[in-house]
C-alpha cells in the first residue's frame, strides 16, 4: 500500500481537536445544587458509563471522519495483480508510412512478421495492426495463424506520414480498455522523422514490452521534389510561373532533370545541379495549360530507392478573367477608380471590374460575377437586393463599404446588421483615428503591414454580434467584419473606398488588401492546387444538408456514401494523387495531393535511441524494464473513493449521535 | 383573594409587613363566610366578676340593667403565647422556582405574627436557629413587637446546617411559659432524632406544630438525564441518575414525611406539610384551628 499524495496525511493532525474537546473538556458539567442529598444514593456508575461510552462512540466517529478524509486526500493505493500470464497477447504492427515504399521495405516487413507469427506459441493470441498517421487494427486478438498471416498479406504501403507518438497513444488506449501484458512487435524502417518532438510522447505503457524489427539497415540517399509553387488559377499562361524546390537527403552532388508535365505531356524540361545533401530551386517561366482544370506534375529523374516522391502533383485552372460587379452611387466616380486600379495591379489576380451605378442594376445578372462590391450605396432596388441575398446564400460573396451614405439608413443592406452610430472623426480632437488591432489569421489580413499608417476620418459602428471582427480602430470601433451567410461570405468595411472618408485608397496597403479580398471572396484562396496527404478538405461551410457534394479519389472511386455526401463537412485526403471535388456551393475543384516530404528523409533513428525506447539502453532503462515487468504482475489500484464513502458513513453516524447528545445537554434537573 | 395568598405573587412584594397585612386581611375577610372558625374579637361569653378582675372589662351596660357585674369575654382576649422556631440552615435556601423555602417560611411566619398580634392580641416571639440559636425575640405584646419580629425575620439568612440537638437547651430555657410553638423547617434529619429533640417542648404544656416546608421539586424531582448534584449544607457532590430520581427517591422522601407525620401525632404534636408552590392560607388555617381549640 502506498500514497500518491502523502502530504495530505498531515491533515490527520486535525484529529487532535476532537480528542481535546472530548477528553480534556469532558468534565466541565456544572453541578446542580440540591437542598439535601440524604435521600440520594450513588447509584450512577452504569448510566454514566453508558453515557461515556456514547461519547467515546461520538469521538470515534469524529476521529474517523477526519482521519478518513486525510486518507482519501492522500490518494492511497494498493498493488494488485492485474492479469494472468494467459491474458498476454502479441501485437504485430507494420509500418505503412510513405517511406516504406522505398525498396522492398513493406514486403520485408511482412515477411518478417509472418516469421514471428510462425515462431510464436500457437496458444498465444496475436493481433495485427498497420501504422500510418494512426494505428489501424486489422484483427482481433486471435490464435488462428492463417487468418493472422492473411491480414499481414493485405497490408500495402500508404502515403501517410508515420507517427510513433500515435502508436504510443493508441497502445495506451488499448491497455486501458483491455488491460494485460502486450508483446509489441514493430516492423518499420524506424524513420527518424516519424519521432515526435518529445521522446516522452513515445513512452509506452508499462505492460507493453517492445520488440523492434527494423527493415532499413542504413541511411539511403534520396532525391525528392520537395515543393512546387504554382498559381491555382491561370488566365494568362505567359504570366504564370512555376517555382520548384528539389531536395537531396543524404545524397551526393548531382545533376537532375526536372520536367513539367501537364495532363501527362511533358511541356518543359530543365537540368538542375543539386548540391550534396542540399536543395536546388528552379523556375518554369510559363505554364501553358488549356482552359479548365489541368493536372500538372513536376518530375525528376532520381533513380533512387523511393521513386514515389519524384513526382509532385498540383492542379491549375485556366479561365478567362473573372468579372467583379462594382456597385456605386452615380455621383461616386472615385471609388471604382481606386478599387479597379488596385485590382488590376495585382498581377496574379485574374479579375475585371464591371462598374455599375445603382441606377443601372436592372439588367445585371449576378451569377456570372466572382463577387460583388457595394461601395457606399444609399439604397438598392428591392429586387436587386433580394437577388443579391440569394446570390450570397448560394455561395457568392460580397464586399460592402459603408461610407457616409450609411448615415441615411439604419441597417447595412444584405447583411441586415444594425448601424449603431456614425463617427465623424474629422470633427473630433485628433481629426482621425487609425487601425488599433488586426486579426492576422484572417486571409484578408495576410499582408497586414502598413495598416497602422492609414487615417480614417469617418466610420460607422455596426453591431458585430454575429460577425468575426478582422480589424478594429483605435477607439475599438470594428473596421473590418467577416460574416458567413449561407454558403457565401460577406466582408464589411466600416468606411468608404474613396479618399474622402479615409486615405486608405492612396496607401500602399490598399493594393494587397484588394488582392486578398478578391482572392478570399472569389474562393480562389481556398483553391490551393496542391495539398498534403492526411490533410482535410472543407466540403461545405454550413451544416445545411440540402446540397450534396461529390469526391472522386485518385483511383476513380467515390469514397463518400450518399449520406456522407449530403452531410459531411470535410474529407480526409488519405492517398497521393488527384482528387476531383464538387463542393456544396457548386464549384468544381481539382486537388493534387502529395505525401509529406518529411517522409523523404530516410535516415533511421539512432540505435541508442531505439535501445532507450525498448528499455534496453541504459541501466536505468533496464531497471525500468524490470520494473515494467514487475508491474505486469502488480499494478497500483487507488481506493480513495472507498475512504470517501466511509467518511460519508462516519459523518452520518456523527450527526445522528451528536443530535441526541445535544438533546441530553438541554436537560436540567 | 386567592391571588394574594400565592407565594409567587408575594415574592414580588419586598416588605414583610405589607406581605403579612395583605395575606392576613385577605384571609380574614375570606373567613367571614366560614362557620367553622371564630373571630377573635367577637363576643364569647359573660363571666361573673370576681375580685381582682380588671374593671376595664366589666360590661357596664349589663351592670346598669341588672346591677350585677359581669365581665364580657372575647375569644381574642384569651391571650396565648406564640413562638415561632425558624430553621435558617442552608438547605432552606433551595428554590426550584421564584420562591425559596426560606422565603416561604418567612412569609408564613410574618403572616402568623401579624395574625397573632394584630388580630388575636397574642404575644408572639421568634427563635431563629440552624445548628445553634441565631436570634431570639422574646414573646411580647408590647407596642412595636410586630416590627421587631418582622425585622428578625428579615435578618434571618441561612448559614449552616440544621442541628436540632444543639439549640434544644436554649429552646427549653426560652419556652418556660406554656403556649403555642410553631417550628418551620425542612426537617432534613431522621424523624426519630427530630421528634426526640422536639418532644421535650411538650412537657411544659406547649402546643407544638411542625410546619414541614418543602419545595415541590424536593418531593418529585424532575431529572431527565444524569447530573451531578451537590448538597447545600454539606457541599457533598454526587452523580445521580434519572432512573433513581424517578423511581426510588419519591418513595424515600414520602416515607420520611409519613414517618415524621406519624411520629408527630404519636407525640401529640401537629404536623403540617407546606409546599412552596401552594398558597399560604394552609398555615394560617392550621394556626387558627389550634388557637380555637385552646380556647
Amino acid at each position: 500500500m502506498g500514497f500518491l499524495s502523502p502530504w495530505f496525511l498531515v491533515g490527520a493532525a486535525a484529529a487532535a481537536l476532537p480528542v481535546y474537546l472530548h477528553l480534556l473538556r469532558r468534565h466541565t458539567t456544572t453541578p446542580h445544587p440540591f437542598s439535601s442529598l440524604m435521600f440520594f444514593e450513588q447509584r450512577t456508575q452504569s448510566s454514566i458509563r453508558h453515557r461515556r461510552l456514547r461519547y467515546l462512540l461520538l469521538l470515534a466517529f469524529r476521529l474517523a471522519v477526519l482521519l478518513l478524509l486525510a486518507l482519501a486526500f492522500a490518494n492511497p493505493y494498493i498493488k494488485r495483480p492485474v492479469a494472468h500470464s494467459s491474458d498476454s497477447r502479441m501485437l504485430l504492427v507494420i509500418d505503412t508510412s510513405f517511406s516504406m515504399r522505398a525498396g522492398s521495405r513493406v514486403s520485408d516487413a511482412k515477411r518478417e512478421a509472418i516469421s514471428v507469427l510462425d515462431s510464436r506459441n500457437p496458444a498465444e493470441r496475436a493481433q495485427i495492426a498497420a501504422l500510418g498517421s494512426e494505428l489501424h487494427v486489422l484483427t482481433e486478438p486471435i490464435q488462428d495463424s492463417a487468418l493472422l498471416a492473411a491480414a499481414v498479406q493485405t497490408i500495402e504501403p500508404g502515403d501517410s506520414r508515420g507517427s510513433f507518438a500515435e502508436l504510443a497513444r493508441a497502445l495506451r488506449s488499448i491497455e486501458e480498455t483491455t488491460p494485460g501484458p502486450i508483446e509489441l512487435h514493430l516492423f518499420s524502417d524506424m524513420q527518424k522523422t516519424d519521432m515526435p518532438a518529445s521522446f516522452a510522447e513515445m513512452a509506452l505503457p508499462p505492460s507493453v514490452s517492445l520488440v523492434l524489427h527494423s527493415v532499413a539497415r542504413d541511411t539511403q540517399p534520396n532525391w525528392a521534389v520537395e515543393s512546387v509553387r504554382a498559381p491555382s488559377q491561370v488566365w494568362d499562361p505567359k504570366r504564370a510561373h512555376v517555382e520548384v524546390v528539389i531536395a537531396g537527403y543524404h545524397t551526393p552532388a548531382a545533376t537532375r532533370t526536372v520536367s513539367l508535365v501537364v495532363n501527362g505531356k511533358i511541356i518543359d524540361s530543365r537540368k538542375v545541379d543539386v548540391p550534396a545533401a542540399g536543395r536546388a530551386t528552379l523556375q518554369f517561366q510559363s505554364l501553358n495549360v488549356p482552359y479548365g482544370w489541368s493536372r500538372c506534375e513536376v518530375r525528376i529523374d532520381s533513380a533512387d530507392s523511393l521513386a514515389a516522391d519524384d513526382d509532385y502533383m498540383f492542379a491549375v485552372e485556366r479561365s478567362d478573367p473573372q468579372p467583379v460587379l462594382f456597385v456605386h452611387q452615380a455621383t461616386d466616380s472615385r471609388s471604382p477608380l481606386f478599387f479597379g486600379g488596385a485590382l488590376a495591379s495585382a498581377a496574379e489576380a485574374s479579375f475585371t471590374l464591371d462598374s455599375v451605378s445603382v441606377d443601372h442594376l436592372a439588367a445585371v445578372t449576378l451569377s456570372k460575377y466572382a463577387f460583388v462590391v457595394l461601395s457606399d450605396v444609399i439604397s438598392l432596388p428591392p429586387q436587386f437586393e433580394n437577388d443579391l441575398l440569394r446570390y450570397v446564400r448560394g455561395g457568392g460573396s460580397i464586399l460592402i463599404a459603408a461610407g457616409t451614405s450609411a448615415a441615411h439608413r439604419a441597417r447595412i443592406p444584405v447583411l441586415d446588421d444594425n448601424i449603431i452610430e456614425a463617427h465623424d472623426y474629422s470633427r473630433e480632437g485628433e481629426r482621425f483615428v487609425t487601425v488599433g488591432e488586426t486579426d492576422p489569421s484572417h486571409p484578408v489580413m495576410q499582408s497586414s503591414e502598413g495598416w497602422a499608417g492609414v487615417k480614417f476620418y469617418y466610420a460607422v459602428a455596426v453591431d458585430p454580434s454575429s460577425s468575426r471582427i478582422v480589424a478594429r480602430l483605435t477607439d475599438q470601433t470594428p473596421l473590418l467584419l467577416d460574416k458567413k451567410i449561407g454558403e457565401g461570405h460577406s466582408v464589411l468595411l466600416a468606411s468608404g473606398l474613396d479618399d474622402l472618408t479615409n486615405d486608405f485608397a492612396v496607401q500602399p496597403v490598399f493594393v494587397p488588401f484588394v488582392k486578398q479580398v478578391a482572392r478570399y471572396l472569389s474562393g480562389t484562396e481556398d483553391q490551393n492546387g496542391s495539398r498534403l496527404v492526411d490533410s482535410f478538405l472543407e466540403l461545405r461551410t454550413t451544416k445545411d444538408e440540402a446540397v450534396s457534394v461529390e469526391v472522386i479519389d485518385p483511383q476513380g472511386r467515390r469514397p463518400l456514401s450518399l449520406k456522407e455526401a449530403a452531410s459531411a463537412q470535410s474529407f480526409e485526403l488519405t492517398s497521393a494523387g488527384f482528387y476531383t471535388v464538387r463542393l456544396a456551393n457548386g464549384k468544381e475543384d481539382v486537388v493534387g495531393v502529395n505525401a509529406d516530404r518529411r517522409e523523404s528523409d530516410l535516415e533511421p533513428i539512432p540505435e541508442d535511441v531505439l535501445a532507450l525506447w525498448t528499455g534496453k539502453g541504459s541501466p536505468d532503462s533496464r531497471q525500468q524494464a524490470n520494473l515494467g515487468a514487475h508491474q505486469d504482475q502488480e499494478r497500483p489500484r487507488g481506493f480513495w473513493w472507498y475512504a470517501m464513502f466511509l467518511v460519508l458513513v462516519a459523518a452520518l453516524g456523527e450527526s445522528l449521535l451528536a443530535a441526541r447528545y445535544l438533546v441530553t445537554q438541554a436537560d436540567k434537573p | 383573594m386567592q391571588r394574594f395568598l400565592d407565594p409567587v405573587v408575594l415574592a414580588e412584594i419586598s416588605r414583610l409587613d405589607l406581605i403579612a397585612r395583605t395575606v392576613v386581611d385577605g384571609f380574614v375577610a375570606g373567613l367571614h363566610r366560614s362557620p367553622d372558625f371564630g373571630f377573635s374579637q367577637e363576643f364569647a361569653e359573660y363571666r361573673a366578676y370576681s375580685p381582682g378582675d380588671d374593671l376595664r372589662h366589666v360590661d357596664w351596660n349589663v351592670f346598669a340593667r341588672t346591677e350585677r357585674a359581669y365581665l364580657k369575654r372575647y375569644r381574642g382576649e384569651t391571650n396565648s403565647l406564640l413562638t415561632v422556631l425558624l430553621d435558617a440552615s442552608n438547605s432552606m435556601n433551595y428554590a426550584s422556582g421564584k420562591v425559596s423555602k426560606m422565603d416561604y417560611a418567612r412569609f408564613t411566619a410574618a403572616c402568623l405574627f401579624y395574625l397573632a398580634i394584630h388580630n388575636q392580641r397574642d404575644a408572639a416571639g421568634l427563635i431563629v436557629f440552624d445548628d445553634e440559636v441565631r436570634n431570639y425575640i422574646r414573646p411580647s405584646t408590647r407596642q412595636g413587637q410586630i416590627n421587631r419580629l418582622l425585622h428578625g425575620l428579615e435578618l434571618a439568612e441561612p448559614h449552616a446546617r440544621t442541628d436540632f440537638a444543639k439549640p434544644l437547651d436554649h429552646f427549653q430555657q426560652f419556652l418556660r411559659r406554656r403556649g403555642l410553638v410553631l417550628i418551620l423547617s425542612d426537617f432534613y434529619e431522621s424523624p426519630e432524632k427530630i421528634l426526640r429533640t422536639i418532644e421535650p417542648l411538650r412537657f411544659h404544656g406547649n402546643e407544638v406544630v411542625l410546619f414541614h416546608v418543602l419545595d415541590p421539586k424536593e418531593i418529585r424531582p424532575d431529572l431527565s438525564g444524569p447530573a451531578i448534584l451537590f448538597d447545600l449544607e454539606t457541599d457533598h457532590h454526587m452523580e445521580v441518575t434519572p432512573e433513581y430520581v424517578t423511581e426510588e427517591y419519591p418513595s424515600r422522601i414520602q416515607a420520611h414525611i409519613t414517618a415524621l407525620r406519624d411520629g408527630a401525632r404519636s407525640a401529640r404534636m401537629d404536623y403540617y406539610l407546606l409546599v412552596t408552590d401552594r398558597p399560604l392560607d394552609a398555615a394560617l388555617r392550621e394556626y387558627l384551628t389550634i388557637r380555637q381549640g385552646r380556647n
